[in-house]
């Protein structure tokens, strides 16, 4: 069989007792390491997977369907439960493309605003992985503290959007105005809250320590080394060849970050380094994320000296009927590249939205990469993919 | 021992000591039923209704992603204010009442109001036993009117 060439010499010894050809071992729905509803079918031998095969669809919410009977304004407040642990990154691609079919541009405030709210999702987004990669490798202390410094964030996203998990936050047109305000109203334009610059340099101040705790956590831990370096290496060419995208796409080496290639937002205005490491290995993968955390704390430290003052929103009209066309705006989510193919006859809703989602990509690589590998360095790879599985079944 | 890993594992023993460092301080929860979160001014807590202001115009409920918003109301007719004037229609707001089972939390619904109708208050403590309590009917709504806070100052 080919699985014996694949073997370690010294592992053949004992897998010759355990041998259990074609025996099926149905991981999932319903399990642990697979951060929800991912079904493994897996064919393995001992505990060698001669072949691997992903059931996914247990969590698929029909969003694109439903966004053929919306009008844009509630497509927005869908899209951020698509990747739940960074909603506000889901709804940038979205509001730029219908802007660009309706041809407006949000004012710069609004621009910068969308900015750091973005980074703010790309930290915390990171900070779950930070939680859970360990976790699935057997340490707890990293979930304890990493969710603890997590709140920080989500605290100052909450104070700009209201919502923790879900600002539903941007409006075609610049982000949430106080849209149709009476005379004596209470509501009033949602611009920054007082302090809120203060508050995020603070919490950056507190980034900083935490990025040092991860180091001292995870880094250097010699089991999580053992675990991880040197398994599940992707070489560059196959993870272009699969899509994949975003921080495991740079772990191969690959320096592709659309927020330098496609300039969908001031980025061009920022000093930043895109983060890459050569390995591929998941070890590298969870490298690759450490130093975004490091670089959107930088970001966003440019990000408040620069926003400028100004209005929050264009003119756009009440009811917003998109002129006929398509487009494809795409955006770096903390995953990867998240983009949605729009195409509006004309009206209020439109014709069709396709999603192309970060963790679906990303998640394709399974079958190849899985091919090979002991059961418990699984949960390591797909821990160090990251994908969150609301994401790919949409 | 293969990737240059050292018998004393210098690594683990530091990150112990962080977690020792980290066991002798205070822990930073909110005890909740005793100790209780303020919420900030702009929280999407709940909705809270000024009826007087509603002009029973439906946008809220036409707008809302999943339809959770039910309207009913009738239309009177007015007398002219002067003699010989034209007589107006005045409509009537008979029932108001939002599904929060199905609501969402979008605030889609306070956004298009142009009447300044329904706000949002940071309030969160409303759940209930039985899924049917969920639906809050007009005077409901309007005692929430009372704890909608002022709007927080703004960034200059």
């Amino acid at each position: 069989m080919t699985s014996r060439q694949l073997m370690h010499r010294s592992e053949v010894a004992v897998s010759v007792e355990l041998e259990t050809p074609g025996m099926t071992l149905n991981i999932g729905p319903q399990h642990p390491s697979t951060h929800g509803v991912l079904r493994l079918v897996a064919k393995i031998s001992g505990e060698r997977i001669h072949e691997i095969e992903p059931v996914i669809g247990y969590m698929h919410r029909g969003y694109e369907k439903l966004s053929e009977v919306r009008t844009y304004a509630q497509i927005t407040a869908l899209v951020n439960r698509i990747d739940w642990v960074a909603g506000f990154a889901n709804e940038v691609p979205f509001i730029l493309g219908v802007e660009k079919l309706v041809g407006v541009e949000a004012p710069e405030r609004a621009q910068w605003i969308r900015l750091i709210l973005t980074e703010l999702a790309r930290i915390s987004s990171h900070l779950v992985f930070m939680c859970s990669f360990p976790l699935e490798l057997g340490a707890s202390t990293p979930l304890m503290h990493m969710l603890r410094d997590r709140e920080h964030i989500l605290e100052l996203i909450e104070d700009v959007t209201g919502g923790r998990f879900h600002p539903n936050f941007n409006r075609v047109g610049g982000v949430k105005p106080a849209y149709g305000g009476g005379s004596k109203t209470k509501k009033q334009s949602m611009d920054l809250p007082a302090g809120f610059f203060k508050r995020t340099l603070k919490a950056m101040d507190l980034m900083d320590q935490t990025c040092e705790d991860i180091d001292t956590l995870v880094t250097g831990n010699e089991l999580v080394r053992a675990r991880t370096i040197g398994i599940g290496v992707i070489p560059a060419e196959k993870a272009i060849e699969y899509g994949m995208s975003g921080p495991n796409l740079r772990a191969s080496g690959v320096a592709y970050d659309l927020r330098k290639v496609d300039n969908y937002l001031p980025y061009d205005q920022i000093d930043f380094d895109v983060v890459t490491r050569t390995g591929g290995d998941s070890f590298d993968r969870y490298l690759v994320r450490v130093g975004e955390i490091r670089e959107s704390v930088k970001i966003i430290r440019q990000a408040v000296d620069i926003i400028p003052a100004g209005p929050l929103q264009a003119k756009v009209p009440r009811v917003l009927k998109v002129p006929e066309g398509q487009v494809y705006s795409r955006a770096e989510n903390p995953k990867g590249e998240f983009g949605y193919y729009i195409v509006s006859e004309g009206g209020k809703m439109p014709y069709r939205l396709k999603i192309r989602s970060t963790s679906f990509s990303n998640l394709s690589i399974l079958p190849w990469i899985l091919v090979g590998q002991l059961i418990p360095d699984l949960v390591a790879i797909m821990g160090s993919l990251d994908f969150v599985l609301g994401d790919v079944d949409r | 021992m293969s990737k240059g890993i050292k018998f004393p594992f210098p690594g683990l023993f530091k990150g112990m000591a962080l977690t020792f460092k980290t066991m002798v301080k205070k822990a930073p929860v909110t005890m909740y039923p005793d100790v209780k979160e303020i919420p900030v001014p702009r929280a999407r807590g709940v909705i809270s209704l000024d009826a007087e202001a509603c002009t029973v115009c439906m946008l809220c409920a036409r707008e809302c992603p999943d339809w959770c918003i039910y309207i009913e109301g009738h239309k009177v007719e007015k007398a002219p204010s002067k003699p010989g004037g034209r007589v107006r229609t005045e409509s009537i707001l008979d029932r108001f009442d939002i599904d929060y089972g199905l609501c969402m939390y979008c605030g889609i619904c306070v956004d298009v109001c142009p009447f300044d109708a329904l706000f949002w208050s940071p309030e969160y403590e409303y759940s209930e036993m039985k899924i049917s309590n969920l639906l809050h009917n007009q005077e409901r709504l309007g005692e929430w009117l009372k704890t909608v806070p002022e709007p927080p100052a703004l960034e200059s």
